[in-house]
């Protein structure tokens, strides 16, 4: 069979003439498409594990004791003091409302432990009452043991990976530091992926005595009936005296607002990048078409229609966008845990779970946009190429 | 962040409150120094800089191995931290181009949470110092004071191996049995120092040391 | 088999260059008709019009006034020329080029320099590969290997096999042996001597090697524009 040579092969081979060239413009395409597709994926997969985390609280609304909650959460980190306190009571006010179905009070106490690290750290217990807490956290399932044998007992459930760091057991002894109470791990519970992980529980009864919080919680869980108007709930428990009422809905839309500045920062320069880059395509096939000035007259010389010259050229472009958005795929999958670290480091606030969800629809639409963006540009440079005429590109001095 | 008085951004930090459950932990798993550069200057003062090497019982010889180590220690090796594929940050220390000692820790389930002992060895598997970077104890402060770290100075793993880490006897003249607990209360802690130091000390002679010390 | 009695026939071709407010007379008034199977040389000092005149005749230039027939067809009537496409039609159907830059593409190989025009467009006729044109040139051992690793003789063949794979009416040579060393520029001339006695292909040959013009049938003389012989 006779062989035969198109437009296309010679475009591929075009290519290789200046190899360093046309790698060094793949890089620059694939490193963009790795930040776009890396954003899309950030897009879908923050969103998710976000849901998750608060699907996973088990409750769809929080009530917590009014005040600066900026300065609750600061004096809690720095030290177990300063916390705002409801009373227990609230928990009758929460139910008298028909569209609660279950509520389970909190509370949150932390001490300072000298032995903890360097110089010292916070160690934090969540009061629970046992009777209630485990129905609104369903997925909580155990390793070893199971929760309190009393409401004042004085034992600890642990999440899996505070049991890890410490190697406790059920059986084992935990230590509250300055008030130097013991307590027996009565449960360890199996990786949920949550905040849980890394939680000590503790019957509520006891760490209100403990720390001499008689009749106060720091919050109450609720879980709304299904049939129920959340927002109208919400509106209701307003009314409530110092308190403040918040909404995983809300708090899902706040923490997306904050992240939406650091998604919006991204975007823009996930979109530079890929100007850059194609600036680079756009400079890499024009410097090509003008060192092969003559030899495009020849080619027309030869037969080639405009059209056909143009479609040469453009191919190149093609190419070299679709093997940039390869490579850049590539460094999504391959680095997709590096991706994961670099953006927990830049957010305030996330979630538990993967945050980049990259998967094969994602992929296709970042190479789309590569593509997309890589024609328009080629366009230029091929359209250069076909209005060269024969004998102008022969008489010229080529390079 | 500002304080907005707009409540679903108060009502977001006070759900982050609850999230906030737990404070960040150490990272589990493996014992290294908290502060390498600040750590290994202390512990060895004539240091110019060290070396890091990570190793593992499965990485060297695996099962068997694992079974050794556990003869030689007396006890088996139990939980998280003692199975054969835990890293063990091993430091060599070097003054110049020369090799002065190794420091290495271990963790060890103490009484209210788990132990990290880290040894300063010259080359021969001598003990320098002996330090607690991680101890959860009523009686923390006695068992860390240096008085009690300075005990087991100039020790080495022959010692050791006069010592029953499971019934705490001694036999013949171990210099183990001079050892003095500081804190009769917290029996438990002491014995699981003394534990983890042998058990320190049998895997640096394993990986380090060539096995010198294995009878 | 063509019945034309002339491939080409020019009647008072002129072409003007301006340059700002230069006019330059590049040719004044040249006539000539080119018969099938005729082998032509131009010669002439440098700037003498050939090279403009035989891209004129080849369809690579328009002439300013004058009158051109290729093959039977009106290419410039005096008043306007064809347009780009068209005349890329013109030339492919009937003209072969080869110039003293031998223009292969370095990324292909010496076959596929050959097959390169069949990528844009294929003529009726036109042999179904390139081997036996190169077997013919002497080039069957070269098939594979790139134009960086080939002579000068070497790629100016493959230029000439490049040129005949459309099976052109009409070879058009401007300066074959300019970049050639007197033993392959001989060589070169022994080719277009054989294509023309053998396959009765019609040649244009532009050259300053009076060895060259002298293997053609014909040799017309410009000087400033004009045929003087």
């Amino acid at each position: 069979m006779a062989r035969r040579i198109n437009v296309y092969q010679v475009a591929v081979k075009n290519l290789f003439r200046k190899k360093t060239r046309s790698a060094l413009t793949v890089l620059g395409i694939g490193l963009s498409a790795w930040v776009l597709l890396s954003l899309l994926g950030f897009n879908r997969g923050y969103e998710a594990a976000l849901n998750k985390d608060i699907d996973n609280m088990g409750f769809q609304v929080l009530v917590a004791a009014k005040g600066c909650p900026y300065e609750a959460a600061t004096l809690m980190l720095k030290g177990g003091t300063g916390l705002r306190y409801m009373n227990e009571s609230v928990i009758r006010d929460i139910l008298r409302h028909p569209e609660v179905e279950k509520v389970t009070p909190m509370l949150m106490q932390a001490v300072f432990d000298p032995n903890k690290g360097e110089s010292g750290g916070l160690s934090a217990y969540l009061g629970v009452d046992p009777a209630t807490f485990p129905a609104l956290k369903s997925y909580l399932k155990f390793k070893q043991g199971g929760w309190f044998t009393d409401t004042q007992a004085h034992e600890a459930v642990m999440g899996y990976e505070a049991a890890e760091l410490e190697q406790r057991e059920v059986g084992d002894l935990l230590l509250i530091p300055e008030k130097n109470i013991e307590l027996k791990v009565a449960g360890v519970l199996t990786r949920s992926g949550t905040q849980d992980d890394g939680t000590i529980f503790v019957p509520l009864r006891m760490l209100q005595k403990e720390f001499g919080q008689e009749g106060r919680v720091t919050a109450v869980g609720i879980k709304v009936d299904r049939r129920a108007d959340i927002t109208a709930l919400e509106n209701k428990l307003y009314d409530l005296p110092d308190v403040q009422v918040v909404s995983m809905a809300q708090v899902k839309e706040t923490i997306m607002s904050l992240v939406s500045t650091a998604k919006v920062m991204v975007l823009s320069i996930a979109l530079i990048a890929i100007l850059i880059a194609m600036l680079g395509v756009v400079n890499t096939i024009l410097m090509s078409v003008l060192e092969r000035y003559q030899e495009i007259g020849i080619i027309k010389s030869m037969g080639a229609m405009p059209w056909d010259v143009f479609r040469m050229i453009w191919t190149e472009t093609v190419i070299l966008c679709l093997l940039g958005g390869g490579v850049g795929i590539g460094f999504s999958v391959v680095l997709s845990k590096i991706t994961d670290i670099l953006i927990r480091r830049l957010l305030p606030y996330t979630p538990t779970g993967s945050l980049v969800a990259v998967d094969s629809g994602l992929a296709f639409l970042t190479i789309g946009v590569i593509l997309g963006i890589g024609l328009v540009s080629g366009v230029y440079p091929a359209w250069r190429a076909s209005r060269v005429r024969p004998l102008e590109s022969i008489r010229s001095e080529g390079e | 962040m500002k304080n907005s008085r707009h409540p679903a951004a108060r009502s977001a930090w006070a759900v982050l409150l609850s999230l906030l459950a737990a404070i960040p932990l150490f990272p589990a798993v493996g014992c290294d120094l908290n502060d390498p550069d600040r750590d290994v200057k202390r512990l060895f003062p004539e240091s110019t800089g060290y070396r890091t090497l990570y190793v593992s019982v499965a990485g060297k010889g695996g099962r068997e191995l694992l079974h050794q180590i556990e003869a030689r220690l007396g006890d088996s090796f139990k939980g998280l931290y003692e199975t054969a594929d835990v890293p063990y940050t091993m430091y060599q220390v070097y003054k110049g181009k020369d090799l002065i000692g190794y420091i290495h820790g271990v963790n060890q389930k103490g009484r209210y949470g788990g132990l990290q002992v880290f040894l300063a060895l010259d080359l021969q598997g001598n003990i320098r110092s002996f330090y607690f970077q991680k101890l959860t104890s009523q009686v923390a402060k006695l068992l860390r004071d240096p008085s009690f770290g300075r005990q087991f100075e100039g020790l080495n793993l022959k010692d050791f191996y006069g010592y029953n880490v499971t019934t705490a006897a001694t036999r013949g003249e171990s210099r183990v049995a001079a050892i003095r607990n500081p804190a009769p209360q917290a029996e438990d802690d002491f014995r699981a120092a003394l534990r983890a130091v042998k058990k320190n000390l049998i895997l640096v002679d394993e990986f380090l040391l060539g096995n010198k010390y294995k009878e | 088999m063509s019945r034309q009695t002339s491939v080409l026939e020019a009647q008072n071709l002129t072409k003007i260059y301006r340059r700002g407010s230069e006019e330059i007379l590049a040719l004044d008034n040249v006539s000539l008709v080119v018969r099938p199977g005729e082998f032509l040389s131009f010669v002439g000092p440098s700037g003498s019009g050939k090279t403009t005149l035989i891209n004129i005749l080849g369809g690579l230039d328009n002439a300013t006034s004058g009158r051109l027939k290729v093959g039977g067809r009106m290419i410039f009537d005096g008043r306007k020329g064809l347009s780009e496409s068209e005349l890329t039609r013109i030339r492919r159907q009937v003209f072969g080029y080869i110039f003293q830059k031998f223009y292969l593409v370095p990324t292909l190989t010496v076959e596929e320099n050959v097959l390169l025009p069949f990528a844009f467009f294929k003529k009726p006729g036109s042999p179904a590969g390139a081997l036996g044109l190169l077997k013919s040139l002497g080039l069957e051992k070269r098939t594979r290997h790139r134009p960086a690793e080939l002579s000068g003789g070497e790629m100016q063949r493959v230029a000439i096999a490049r040129a005949l794979i459309n099976k052109p009416e009409i070879l058009l040579a401007d300066e074959p042996t300019g970049n050639l060393d007197s033993k392959r520029s001989e060589e070169i001339g022994h080719v277009l001597k054989s294509l023309n006695q053998k396959e009765g292909l019609t040649i244009l040959l532009v050259t300053h090697n009076a060895a060259l013009a002298r293997m053609a049938q014909r040799t017309i003389t410009l000087r400033d524009g004009r045929i003087s012989s």
